[in-house]
């Protein structure tokens, strides 16, 4: 785990000091509202279609028991015992009142957690990999250089006012969890021929109204300069992206608009102007942050199999638990997916049950993960049972990771200021209609992704079907995407033609996904037979 | 400062959102505010909707109310027109809190 220094400690405290009598002058007319929102928003403070949204930090996305315990209680507490898993891994709850959220932050300060930088035109929280620390493929434990860019970029005075919002993701495995190519930057942990370790940097991607794939912009950086090399990306950025469009901000459209050879030339000049070793953090300073990050105390076991009867049990092994890099312990995926429910969504007694699971058999580790889910990193191969009949207890227990009804979902129209039509309800519906979880299986890998406005958190952009939420008239409709791929031959789907009802979407699905039932060939998931035979027929069932 | 002045057609109505909770408000025929649509004040009097104006205005700067807009509102069936404007006044079609025992929830 990371752990907060005396600085995090003092910085995040003074903050919720400030914060609250930011709260109290406003309250008391001294702020006004046109003073106030920038201050609020720094703290992650929305204000949404019916309610305030506190937007909580989940630093990488990594948790330990504590701190969902607190989760849990502030749902209570301050809210109606709930929170969101959101696509960049961190949690929202949806109805704080302006005069709690000061006691939110301080409770949340208290198990070293906040909401700063969760909005704003500046770095937002850096997101990974979930399984990191676990994962056998990894080349390092991608969190200590997370940690290292969020000491770096938190409160950074340079890069709080940015011409827009930026995102980081980080990897360290070939296969992409956290989709790097659709962030500003996305860094990849990899090693060079000579054996080095060191990072791949990908520049200019995101989704929104205007999606576009990152676009390599150093192929291998020594792990020494990583900050000055992005010190020197974001100067760029900060001197040269458009603040005078709002829509053309963000440093996608800059790479774009300048090239990726001009751009890598502007970045390499300033990084030459640089006095590197001012801030390049000393490879001392970096193994001691690893060592917060040290693996935990695990037991030496034999690898071993389970063989059950038990076809429920088999069938959730199969789609939701992974091999772990030490022998006799496995990855466990807790989906956040039940048919009825709102993707991501997590009562507070649900977080409860996760939190004790997490301290009983994976010391005390959580993750959120970007596809709105929860993980279990470490938990012994022989206690996966115990760990499923208590999941399925608490109705968390389906079997549907990577299946057609783990399904992306922004909030929408049900929540959402900004949303053009709901997006729970088509989820709802998707996940209703294929409820046969021998079909899910039988349809294999399938990433359905659904936003309710072209601002795209809901990455439908990157669905193997993507669904975008629109409204004409006052009748809600849908515009379907296919080909997208979220995973590391990261691609953006074409959109189909004009959109559908929600009743005639479903069925339409069912026909792409009877179609490709019907002519995929060997193990070829969706996506792949996409790519085989292209959109065309896919289109042509879609719609007749 | 203001960010008021309706712009509309048809019957209006003032909304906002109240300060200290977030939620959800419309103006009343005595200008005080209410969570409950029902209540609002609907009409195309430009006389009476000049003082909703003054009096949204006025609880901004009294800071009861952020946000304050006018909506046009359906003549024959009373409902907001925007698409939008109807799902703040029903709330969310799904919510999750309705999965949570009422007396776990604060609000
Ligand atoms: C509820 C209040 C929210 C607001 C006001 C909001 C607003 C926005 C806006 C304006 C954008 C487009 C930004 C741009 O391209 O410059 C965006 C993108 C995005 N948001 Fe949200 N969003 C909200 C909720 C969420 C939620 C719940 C999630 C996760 C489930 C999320 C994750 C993302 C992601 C992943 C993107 C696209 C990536 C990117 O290009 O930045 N947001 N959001
Ligand atoms: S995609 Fe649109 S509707 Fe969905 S959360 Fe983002 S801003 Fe809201």
């Amino acid at each position: 785990m990371y752990r907060y220094d005396e600085f995090d400690a003092e910085m995040v405290s003074s903050r919720v000091d400030q914060f609250r009598s930011q709260v109290n002058r406003r309250l008391s007319g001294e702020l006004t509202e046109a003073e106030f929102r920038p201050l609020r928003l720094m703290n992650g403070l929305y204000l949404q279609l019916h309610a305030y949204m506190l937007r909580v930090a989940v630093p990488y996305g990594t948790l330990n028991s504590t701190q969902m315990r607190k989760l849990a209680d502030l749902a209570d507490k301050y809210d109606k015992g709930y929170g969101h898993i959101t696509t960049r891994q961190n949690v929202q709850f949806n109805w704080p009142q302006l005069t709690d959220v000061p006691d939110m932050l301080e409770e949340l300060a208290s198990v070293e957690m906040h909401a700063i930088q969760t909005s704003g035109n500046c770095i937002r929280n850096v997101t990974s990999d979930p399984y990191a620390g676990a994962i056998a493929d990894e080349i390092e434990d991608p969190r200590p250089t997370c940690e290292i860019l969020r000491q770096w970029s938190t409160l950074h005075p340079e890069f709080t006012f940015l011409p827009r919002k930026f995102k980081i993701a980080v990897i360290a495995t070939e296969k992409d969890r956290a989709l790097v190519r659709a962030h500003d930057i996305g860094i990849e942990i990899i090693k060079n021929a000579e054996g080095e370790t060191g990072y791949r940097i990908i520049v200019g991607g995101g989704l929104g109204r205007t999606p576009i794939i990152g676009q390599v912009l150093r192929e291998f950086l020594p792990r020494i300069e990583l900050l000055p090399y992005l010190e020197a990306t974001l100067r760029v950025y900060n001197r040269y992206g458009r603040r005078d469009n709002k829509y053309k901000a963000r440093i996608k459209i800059l790479v774009q608009e300048t090239g990726i050879e001009t751009f890598r030339e502007q970045v390499e000049a300033e990084y030459s102007e640089l006095v590197p070793l001012d801030i390049a953090v000393s490879p001392e300073e970096v193994s001691r942050i690893t060592d917060y990050f040290a693996p935990p105390a695990f037991k030496k076991l034999e690898a071993c199999e389970i063989k059950t009867k038990d076809s429920a049990l088999a069938r959730w092994m199969k789609h939701n638990v992974l091999p772990h890099k030490v022998d006799g312990y496995a990855i466990v995926n807790i989906s956040l997916k039940p048919i009825e429910r709102a993707p991501g969504d997590v009562t507070s007694e649900q977080m409860r049950v996760v939190a004790d699971l997490a301290e009983k058999y994976s010391f005390s580790e959580l993750r959120t993960t970007h596809q709105q889910n929860l993980v279990l990193p470490h938990v012994e191969i022989s206690e996966l049972e115990n760990v499923y009949k208590a999941l399925q207890a608490a109705k968390m227990g389906d079997a549907n990771i990577g299946l057609i009804s783990d399904i992306i979902c922004c909030p929408g129209m049900d929540f959402c200021a900004l949303a053009t039509a709901r997006s729970i309800p088509v989820s709802q519906a998707i996940a209703e209609r294929f409820q046969d979880l021998e079909h899910q299986s039988v349809i294999g890998d399938m990433q359905i992704k659904i936003s309710g406005c072209i601002n795209a958190c809901g990455h439908h952009h990157v669905g193997h079907i993507g669904i975008l939420g629109l409204e004409k008239a006052g009748v809600e409709f849908y515009q379907v995407k296919i080909g997208g791929d979220p995973s590391e031959n990261t691609a953006l789907g074409q959109v189909t033609g004009p959109g559908f009802s929600q009743e005639e979407l479903i069925d339409g699905i069912e026909r792409m996904v009877d179609h490709y039932i019907e002519i995929r060939e060997a193990k070829e998931r969706f996506i792949d037979t996409v790519r085989r035979v292209g959109v065309e027929p896919f289109k042509e069932v879609l719609y007749v | 400062m203001s960010t008021l002045k309706h712009k509309g057609k048809g019957p209006q109505a003032l909304t906002a959102n109240t300060l200290r909770d977030g939620l959800n408000v419309w103006l009343t025929p005595e200008f005080e505010w209410s969570m409950n649509y029902a209540e609002a004040l609907i009409t195309e009097d430009t006389a009476l909707i000049d003082k909703m104006n003054t009096c949204g205005e006025r609880d901004e700067v009294n800071n009861l109310v952020v946000g304050v807009y006018f909506i046009d509102v359906e003549p024959d069936t009373g409902l907001p027109a925007r698409y939008r404007e109807k799902f703040r006044v029903k709330g969310p079609t799904y919510d999750t809190a309705t999965l949570v025992p009422l007396e776990i929830q604060k609000v």
